[in-house]
């Protein structure tokens, strides 16, 4: 597999560590993690940097997951990259939300590197 | 249809639906499983408490409580990594194992995931405080035990509509 350069955002540290273990055990070879604590800042890493996997959560404070996928369509960053929300909100509502903002896939919290693998690594290759 | 979650208040109290939570993030994300206590058995003085906050068309909190050790523990397991003491990782993480845990239980009744956000959590750490409510719609207020780690798990609802 190519090496892929993600970018996580979550405003938990903690959160953001575990979403790495679990993309490195789903076996994804993973040469650059950019994290970011908020949208706002996971927007400035996009205008800097370029990469290939976004893994976002949606409830933030400042910029919440939603509203950076919103952004990232509308400043045309990261065209083509796929995006996966990772979130302890589970409805119907919220899953259609984030695919309608223009996320690729959905992963909620709990979740296992199994999961991860499941619905992360098809639209990697697919990329 | 206006929804309305007052005509399934039993669905949404229902006891069982708050061990399955605590049962599934803890399987999931620490590996552990976790049982039903009869009560707080810690004989730590320093206390650790995530709070996570419900609003919509409930009001209230998921509030996750315990021990430093017992924080310590949950934390290590999360992360895999080790502690010494509370820091602002083990904090970090008890805030998302609350956080996960208001996510499962409300995730559990669909109008109710449909129709109540979180807020992000916030995590208290400190010596002989108690949180009081005023005349809850209902509470459910449950221990926990893992290994040698002992918990508490309580969801607050002070507004149904």
């Amino acid at each position: 597999m190519s090496e892929i350069r993600a970018l996580i955002v979550d405003d938990s540290a903690v959160m953001r560590k575990i979403v790495e273990r679990a993309l490195r055990q789903a076996g994804l070879n993973l040469m650059v993690v950019h994290e970011a604590g908020s949208g706002i800042e996971g927007l400035d890493i996009l205008k800097a940097r370029e990469v290939d996997l976004i893994l976002s959560d949606i409830n933030m404070p400042l910029m919440d997951g939603l509203e950076f996928l919103r952004e990232i369509r509308a400043q045309n960053l990261a065209p083509g990259v796929p995006v996966v929300m990772i979130t302890t909100e589970s409805s119907e509502e919220h899953v259609k939300q984030a695919i309608l903002s223009g996320a690729q896939g959905y992963i909620r919290k709990p979740f296992t590197s199994e999961q991860v693998k499941e619905r992360v690594l098809p639209l990697v290759n697919a990329a | 249809m206006a929804v309305s979650l007052r005509d399934s208040v039993q669905l949404v109290s229902d006891p069982r639906n708050l061990d399955a939570s605590v049962e599934e993030v803890f399987r999931l994300m620490l590996g552990v499983s976790c049982r039903r206590d009869s009560g707080p058995v810690t004989e730590d003085l320093e206390s650790v408490t995530a709070v996570v906050g419900f609003g919509g068309m409930l009001s209230g909190a998921c509030v996750f409580s315990s021990g430093s050790s017992a924080a310590i523990e949950i934390a290590a397991h999360l992360t895999g990594m080790e502690f010494a003491e509370v820091d602002d990782i083990v904090k970090d993480g008890i805030g998302e194992i609350c956080n996960m845990l208001a996510g499962a239980w409300k995730g559990k009744v669909p109008d109710l995931a449909a129709h109540c956000g979180l807020s992000v959590p916030a995590v208290i750490t400190g010596r002989d405080y108690k949180l009081h409510v005023q005349a809850p719609e209902f509470q459910l207020h449950h221990f926990y035990r893992f290994d040698g780690a002992s918990f508490a798990v309580t969801i607050v609802c002070d507004g149904l509509q």
